[in-house]
């Protein structure tokens, strides 16, 4: 009878998978890309920066930058190594194209070792 | 639970669609080369936190903020990252101060709310009461009928 006509439904977020899940969710809005917000769950991030025993406290905002700066490494390192499986005339990235990129690319030296 | 703070993966759905956005399509990625690109994902997000880390404890502060990250990316020599975040972090922050604006005025909406509430509990009552009077006379017609 009384609808409540004030009501604004589920405010809750969109804030990505928290849980390790196999089928892909349904991602939030996706505005232009740049701005996007991030889509890798901060709390995750915010896991990793506590790893560090020298880090004392994180502000939400260097999570929230940490997890974007992530999604924008996974973006240049999926590129790069593209490039080198598009010489191959491959369209499927193996894993060896992802140790071509990162020996070529002075940036991603810090992670030569890392991946084994 | 983790042994290593690069087993901290970050969930494997969300790398991979990353990576289907980032690659033109049709191209496809092997199980082995996402798996390694998540694992680097987690190995930059713990190097940049030890960089930023560092511009921390410079300032003498406790606490990493933003610029203590966007200062590791030029560090780490990803400036081509400075400007992207930056309109992230701009973004983020007028989110967030919507965010705030909005449980604020919704705050502001109960209260008015629940003082309309009350008078509109009134009105109700009234109604009801007309429309079991109205019920009742029905039934005296159609009792006379009968007889």
């Amino acid at each position: 009878m009384a609808a409540a006509a004030t009501g604004s439904g589920p405010l809750r977020e969109e804030e990505g998978s928290s849980g390790e899940t196999a089928a892909p969710q349904p991602q939030g809005p996706t505005s232009v890309s740049g701005a996007r917000l991030s889509r890798l769950p901060l709390a995750r991030v915010k896991a990793l920066v506590k790893a560090d025993p020298d880090v004392t406290l994180a502000g939400q905002e260097a999570i929230f930058i940490l997890a974007r700066a992530a999604e924008l490494f996974v973006e240049t390192i999926a590129k790069d190594a593209y490039c080198c499986a598009q010489q191959g005339k491959r369209k499927t990235l193996q894993r060896r194209d992802l140790d071509n990129a990162i020996e070529a690319v002075d940036e991603f030296a810090f992670l030569e070792g890392t991946l084994d | 639970m983790a042994e290593r703070p690069e087993d901290l993966n970050l969930p494997n759905a969300v790398i991979t669609r990353i990576i289907k956005e980032a690659l033109p399509d049709g191209v496809n990625i092997s199980k082995e080369a996402r798996s390694a690109i998540s694992r680097a994902a987690s190995v930059f997000v713990l190097y940049a936190t030890s960089c930023a880390n560092n511009f921390a404890m410079k300032g003498k502060r406790k606490t990493l903020n933003a610029s203590d990250v966007l200062s590791a990316m030029e560090e780490m020599e990803f400036q081509r990252f400075v400007t992207p975040l930056k309109e992230a972090l701009e973004a983020y922050r007028r989110e967030q101060k919507g965010k705030k604006e909005a449980s604020e005025q919704k705050k502001k909406d109960k209260d008015r709310k629940t003082d309309s509430e009350e008078q509109d509990k009134s009105r109700d009552e009234d109604n009801d009461e007309d429309e079991e009077r109205l019920e009742e006379e029905e039934q005296n017609e159609e009792e006379e009928v009968d007889n």
